[in-house]
């Protein structure tokens, strides 16, 4: 858990402020200035496919005046999600906001990276865009005065050399690089040394970081990023995942972002905290009120947990997302809030007094493979969505949700989360919310991807079949 | 004659032009009017006021307050000697409150009217600086000079307005001596300003120099009465008093103060109020950008990143204020900059991004009376004008004037531009300007909409020289439409001198200069577009003559479509074939909308282009909406027939039925890219078009084959429409679906029967497919029994007996849609009886058909799509389109249609049948709605990408310029087009999650 910064809050999303205008010169001016000052010889522009992978285009330095003003074109249909033929022919086009040069390339000769947009030859965004979704939906929230705040809790697990050979070997379980667990502080190096390397290199790369510990089971780490607008969440999220991954390499593990490695152990979630500005304000902060919970927060939250199953397959996206979700632990299964109950999907975390802009609310089934500008994107617009039509939150519940027998859980009206992919696809598909909020495009390839990836699944014989079945069938 | 004065002097007041008459005796004969009464004259001047109601009530005020101020005499005697003084008072006082508020406030400024030396030419730029920098007394003062200062430049601008209002109003002035002395009283406010803020500068701030550059109107020294003053700072470092120069962030320091205190001097409210808001918005990064900076750093900045705009602002760049040297150095390193942003690799897509903008539409409660938005506003004017400056101002210094008169005068005089068109635009221009001018000089207050009431119009136009308000709005409308053709007349007309052999001896546009402004207007191949143009308007023949008047508007709606050049060559094609036809360019000129019509048809439907070249007459259907209307099945049965009968020979005669035939075709065509038609309008069209032809083809083929047969036909003959035509449900590209039925009279031989009924059928097909300019007809017969693999005709008894033996569901699906052509009634209507209890059974299909029916279907759905196609980009197969919707139609029919009381359900087309499942409660109507709205769509795009590439394709566009040109013909607004895709994909999601519940019964 982390402690929410209250007070300060740092701007950083020029474009929600200034739209086409040419109020990036000075980042700019600063991008071009660095390159030559830190002799950067290459350039990855970055940006991101319509399941969350990251993907790069290296230029060189002296391309990059080009790249700003007319962006680099490349062909579109390589790229998951991005194959619509007529967009073929796509432009990314680099954030100056976003440059950072990266650490873990050597300081001589160094290699620095920016986050693009992605544009159709006209210069209008291209639907395919996931980070065009986030931007959009964060313009509607604009449109109705405010800014959307995240600060994310990732969790990842560590594995360790298995002979100096590769780290995973396929067929043999992976083994944790340790065996302690919930904040315990490990001796002997590995998860200690690694969370000090990846901290200092995120630090390095502008990525506040929050807090970070060892988590509950062998091997499983959590770092959580200081809270930021969203957009900037997302970018963050994808080099965190990028950084902790070579950081890794460098130390002779592997790092895995899978939800749910381990049958006996509890999975990778990225609990997320929310929260709404107007300005300055929180408007999620009302003084007096229960739990200090204004009405803007309760329709937000009712809205969130309306919504919930049919922006489910986006948040926990791969057919391993669910096994973290049915198997209880930490995890939140059913669609319930409560005052720091940590097995509902939505929390609201205890108030401190005089901090009022620390208000906020925290969503817990996200987990740390998704696509954080499409889930983050679905997240706000579910809450405002409840904020337009005036949802009424409903009552909380204080129990542990785990606890409680089925036909309890039934009688106090506890909804269940999809509890496969399959179910969450079909959730999402009579979803307008999902649809408006995704655009089309990325709607329709973003199902039909996960239809496939769930047929391929079903048809999987599985080393559990074999243990149960062969010796008595 | 004998009359009271009383009396008299009422009537005198009526004919000086006072309304309210009560109120001005009252005024004469108050006391402040004492000592003038027995002056006359003192009253005729304010009959040439705009408002002498109101003149009077100042001038009383006026009095009153110079005479508590001690110089009420001197003023009386002014009055009665100057002639001058007392006319130029009264326009003052008449037409702008404002100023007869500062006069009552210091009644001493009158002086400034009788004083010679100020009224009788304007004065120089030197002489205002020097006299509001005295003004604000820097040296003299100590503890807090900032209010008086400010005030005092308050009270010294106003009297130079007062006394320049007075010229203005009285016509010693002209319109740009007025906007000059405007821009000169501003750059003096600017340099006083500026002395204000030096010396509110703490000690020991480091020394620094600084520039204020003016930009817009006040650079172009062609201000507004009121408007904002934009400016931009530029400062560098001075030297210290040891010869250093001082540190660069020190100085930037001061000169940012300095640049806060102008602002502020100029835009604060005193007790003399404010004069106006200093913006300096202009500079680079706008509003979050620095407020001052070096001349490097701006010279950095518009080399890298400055967007077109900018440039295009810069453009009116000239140094104001502040240190001379300085801001001569800031001109001189700019300007080369401006003059090569047209070479920025996005300037055409910018620039017609920034024209749509300055067109966009203002709201329509305000345009009529909007002097500066919207299009042909002064907005317009100006924008333009500076378009052709960044276009052409590059290779020609000539053009490179601030000012947009003076501008507009160089580009007539070298040929950029026609002489008599600058001087036509430029005299509205002035019109225009000049009612906005006295707009504002009434309350000093920033407007650009002309006032509705009478009284205000009345007041306007009398301040501009008009008797009254109706001649004022009739010279008003002169001007305004002499502007409206404004870019006919600036950027097309000009075009046309550059490639006319004409030798009148006028300078005209060099071709080069014409390629380049052809590039800026959105024409990908210019040099392909001047020999379009040279080989349309040059000559001396009354076409070409008529051409030279035409080609500038449709240059101009070419140019709005996404790729002009197309318009243009088809434009060009269609003149060549009717350029001789004298009604042809007569009809566009006189027409425009005839004109406008056939340019977008020409830049939108390469279909319509297409049948345009076969058969070029139609054009003059373009003409009158009426015209454009679909013929009945009627009207095209008779013409149809009638034409046939003119000819013997069988070929000629369907020939001549073909060329009606793509004449309808055009005339839909021209429909629908006008959207005057909907989606089921020209379904029904195009199958009534097909129907006629068919019907008429037939007589003919029947009589040819008689004719070999020496006798008469030995059967029975009909033609039974199947598929889309059956359903008149016909998209431009479809073929006609039918087959062919007969019956051999009694004692025909029934081999013999069937010979010649094939003979029929085969001459049918060949008459409609034969080679000539119109296009063919095919007649696809492969729904008949047993597909290609079965005979092409077959009698009636043997289709009993077929349908006996093999009935299966989808041979009763295709049945659905049949309904008789052509050929004998009779023999169709037995047919139909035959078919009747197969496709509507009594008690719908059972349910192991329906289940093959949807398992049909199904698996058409996964092995019909094309290989590599986008299932959901499918207008035909895809998710929700078209054979989606058909089939939940066609089921609800095979399940429901034969039941009694279902009658509504056995029509032919899927929207009727859909319309009539509906009514019978077997939908909701949200269902319907969402079916119907994504098979129109489907329809209309399958339609509209025949007619952009003139090729058959069942795809939504993969190619990114086919679906910007499919997005037009749809009537997508430019930024939006990219947007037709998503849209496409939403209708269709919508309508499948229908398919999948009520066809399928998912869920």
């Amino acid at each position: 858990m982390a402690t929410w910064a209250a007070g300060h809050i740092t701007r950083c999303a020029g474009w929600v402020r200034h739209g086409k205008m040419s109020s990036m010169d000075k980042q700019t001016e600063f991008v071009l200035r660095t390159i030559e000052e830190r002799d950067i010889r290459f350039v990855r522009l970055w940006f991101t496919d319509v399941l969350g992978m990251l993907k790069s285009v290296a230029v060189a330095p002296a391309e990059l005046e080009g790249a700003f003003s007319e962006g680099i074109g490349f062909d579109g249909s390589a790229i998951q999600g991005f194959a619509r033929v007529s967009e073929a022919d796509m432009l990314a086009k680099p954030d100056p906001a976003t440059f950072q040069p990266l650490p873990w390339r050597g300081d001589t000769q160094a290699v620095a990276r920016m986050f693009c947009d992605i544009t159709l030859p006209d210069g209008s965004p291209s639907y395919a865009d996931p980070r065009w979704v986030l931007k959009r939906t964060l313009a509607r929230a604009a449109d109705m005065g405010f800014t959307f705040y995240t600060h994310p809790e990732i969790e990842f697990f560590l594995f360790k050399d298995r002979e100096l050979e590769r780290p995973l070997l396929p067929g043999q379980p992976p083994v944790p690089v340790d065996d302690v667990g919930y904040f315990d502080h490990a001796p002997q190096g590995g998860g200690q040394d690694f969370r000090r390397t990846a901290i200092t290199m995120l630090e390095k790369l502008g990525i506040s970081v929050e807090f970070s510990h060892h988590e509950g089971a062998p091997g499983q780490q959590e770092i959580d990023l200081r809270y930021a607008d969203a957009l900037t969440t997302a970018d963050n999220i994808m080099t965190f995942r990028l950084v902790v991954k070579e950081v890794a390499l460098e130390q002779g593990l592997q790092a895995s972002f899978m939800p749910k490695p381990f049958t006996d152990f509890a999975g990778s979630g990225m609990h997320t905290h929310l929260s709404l500005f107007e300005g300055e304000r929180n408007a999620f902060y009302e003084p007096g009120a229960d739990m200090q919970l204004s009405k803007v927060a309760r329709s937000f939250m009712a809205g969130l947990l309306r919504h919930a199953p049919e922006i489910t397959a986006v948040t926990n996206q791969w057919v391993n997302s669910y096994k973290r979700l049915v198997a209880g632990d930490e995890a939140p299964s059913f669609i319930c809030w409560g005052h720091n109950n940590r097995s509902a999907l939505v929390r609201v975390p205890m108030y401190k007094p005089h901090k009022g802009n620390s208000t906020r609310i925290e969503y817990r089934a996200l987990d740390s493979a998704c696509n954080p500008y499409l889930a983050l994107a679905l997240l706000l617009a579910a809450g405002l969505k409840g904020i337009e039509d005036g949802l009424d939150l409903p009552p909380g519940t204080e129990d542990d949700v785990w606890a409680l027998s089925s036909a309890e859980r039934r009688a106090m009206g506890l909804e269940p989360l999809p509890t496969s992919l399959n179910r969450a696809i079909q959730a999402m598909e009579r979803s307008e919310l999902v649809a408006d909020t995704l655009g089309e495009h990325v709607f329709d390839f973003f199902l039909r991807n996960k239809r496939a990836e769930w047929d391929e699944y079903a048809r999987q014989v599985t080393e559990f079949e074999r243990m149960k079945y062969l010796p008595v069938l | 004659m004998v009359t009271s004065r009383y009396n008299s002097l009422t009537g005198q007041l009526a004919r000086l032009g006072f309304t309210n008459i009560e109120r001005a005796e009252k005024l004469l004969s108050g006391s402040a009017y004492d000592g003038l009464r027995e002056s006359p004259e003192i009253l005729d001047v304010f009959s040439q006021s705009a408002d002498p109601d109101q003149g009077l009530l100042s001038f009383e005020r006026v009095l009153a307050s110079a005479a508590d101020a001690g110089i009420r005499d001197e003023l009386v005697a002014d009055l009665l000697e100057d002639d001058d003084f007392r006319l130029q008072l009264a326009l003052v006082l008449g037409a702008s409150e404002a100023l007869a508020e500062h006069l009552v406030r210091h009644p001493d400024h009158y002086r400034t009217l009788v004083d010679h030396d100020l009224m009788d030419r304007p004065p120089s730029a030197e002489e205002l600086k020097d006299e509001f920098i005295a003004s604000v007394n820097c040296s003299a003062i100590d503890g807090a000079p900032w209010l008086d200062g400010a005030t005092a430049l308050r009270v010294a601008y106003r009297r130079r307005l007062l006394a320049l209002a007075a010229r203005d109003l009285s016509g010693h002035s002209s319109f740009s001596e007025v906007t000059h002395e405007l821009a000169h009283l501003a750059d003096a406010v600017l340099a006083a300003c500026l002395e204000l803020a030096r010396c509110q500068l703490p000690e020991g701030s480091a020394p620094c120099r600084l520039a204020i550059i003016s930009m817009g109107k006040c650079g172009g020294q062609e201000l507004n009465y009121i408007s904002d003053v934009d400016v931009i700072f530029v400062a560098e470092p001075a030297e210290l008093p040891d010869g250093q120069l001082a540190d660069e962030t020190e100085a930037l320091k001061t000169a940012t103060l300095l640049a806060r205190g102008v602002m502020r001097a100029a835009n604060d409210t005193t007790p003399e109020g404010s004069i106006w808001e200093v913006d300096a918005a202009l500079r680079p990064e706008g509003k979050s950008g620095a407020l001052v900076r070096t001349l490097d750093s701006h010279v950095g900045y518009y080399e890298r990143w400055a967007q077109t705009w900018e440039y295009q602002a810069l453009l009116k760049a000239r140094f104001s204020a502040g240190d001379d040297e300085l801001g001569r150095e800031y001109i001189e390193s700019i300007q080369p900059l401006v003059w090569s942003a047209a070479d920025r690799p996005n300037f055409v897509n910018d620039v017609q991004e920034m024209r749509r903008k300055v067109e966009a539409n203002i709201p329509a409660n305000k345009s009529e009376r909007e002097l500066k938005l919207g299009k042909g506003g002064l907005r317009d004017v100006e924008f333009s004008v500076q378009m052709l400056q960044l276009v052409h101002g590059r290779s020609d210094v000539m053009l490179r004037s601030p000012n947009t008169m003076s501008a507009l005068e160089s580009m007539a005089t070298w040929g950029y531009v026609g002489r008599d068109d600058a001087a036509t635009l430029a005299q509205a221009y002035r019109f225009l300007r000049m009612m906005e001018h006295r707009l504002q000089l009434y309350r000093l207050q920033r407007t650009h909409v002309v006032p509705d009431d009478e009284a205000a119009l009345r007041r306007l136009g009398r301040s501009m020289g008009y008797r009254n308000e109706t001649e004022l709005v009739e010279q008003w409308q002169r001007h305004r439409v002499a502007v409206r053709r404004l870019h006919e007349k600036l950027f097309y007309r000009p075009l046309l001198n550059a490639v006319a052999r004409l030798d009148s001896g006028d300078a005209r546009l060099s071709l080069e200069a014409a390629s380049e402004r052809l590039t800026a207007l959105g024409y990908l191949d210019p040099d392909g577009a001047l020999r379009h143009i040279e080989a349309l308007s040059s000559g001396i023949s009354r076409r070409a003559a008529i051409q030279r008047t035409l080609l500038p508007v449709l240059l101009g709606w070419f140019a709005d479509a996404p790729n002009p050049d197309v318009g243009l060559l088809g434009f060009r094609r269609v003149s060549e074939e009717l350029g001789g036809t004298p009604w042809y360019l007569r009809l566009l000129r006189d027409e425009s909308e005839t004109a406008e019509r056939l340019a977008h048809l020409l830049s939108a439907s390469r279909l319509a282009t297409d049948l345009l070249l076969r058969a070029p007459e139609v054009v003059g259907l373009l003409s009158d909406v009426k015209e454009l209307e679909p013929k009945s099945l009627e009207d095209l049965l008779r013409e149809m027939s009638a034409t046939a009968m003119r000819y013997d020979e069988p070929d000629r005669a369907v020939q001549a039925i073909r060329t009606v035939r793509s004449r309808e075709l055009f005339r839909v065509a021209a429909a629908d890219a006008n959207g005057l038609l909907g989606v089921p309008g020209v379904c029904q069209a195009l199958s009534d078009i097909s129907d006629a032809t068919i019907s008429v083809a037939l007589q003919i083929a029947v009589a040819s084959v008689e004719a070999t047969l020496g006798s008469s036909l030995p059967t029975r003959f009909s033609v039974i429409a199947m598929g889309r035509l059956g359903g008149q449900d016909v998209g431009y590209s479809s073929d006609a679906d039918a087959i062919f039925v007969h019956d051999p009279l009694p004692g025909a031989d029934e081999a013999t029967a069937t010979k010649a009924a094939t003979a029929v059928a085969n001459e049918l097909r060949r008459l409609l497919s034969l080679p000539c300019a119109d296009p063919e007809l095919v007649i696809d017969a492969d729904l008949r029994p047993e597909g290609r693999s079965g005979a092409l005709v077959r009698s009636i008894a043997s289709y009993a007996a077929y349908y006996a033996r093999w009935s299966s569901p989808w041979e009763a699906q295709a049945l659905l849609r049949a309904r008789p052509l052509a050929g004998d009634e009779s023999l169709s209507a037995e047919f139909m009886e035959l078919i009747d209890p197969l496709r509507w059974p009594v008690d719908g299909i059972s349910d192991p058909d329906v289940r093959e029916v949807r398992r049909l279907k199904a698996r058409m759905e996964s092995e019909r799509l094309p290989k590599g196609a986008d299932p959901s980009l499918h207008v035909k197969l895809g998710r929700g389109g078209l054979s989606d919707v058909e089939w939940v139609a066609q089921l609800l029919q095979m399940r429901h249609a034969g039941e009694p009381g279902f009658e509504a359900l056995r029509v032919t087309g899927t929207l009727n049948a859909l319309e009539a499942a509906t009514d019978l409660g077997l939908m909701t109507a949200e269902d319907r709605d969402a079916l119907e709205a994504a098979w129109c769509l489907a329809t209309r795009m399958r339609n509209a990408v025949y007619s952009v590439t003139g090729r058959p394709s069942d795809q939504v566009p993969a190619d990114f310029a086919v679906l910007t040109s499919v997005a037009f013909l749809f009537g997508y607004p430019p930024e939006k087009r990219a947007q037709l895709t998503q849209d496409y994909l939403r209708v269709t999601r919508k309508a499948r999650s229908v398919v999948e519940r009520v066809f399928y019964e998912w869920e």
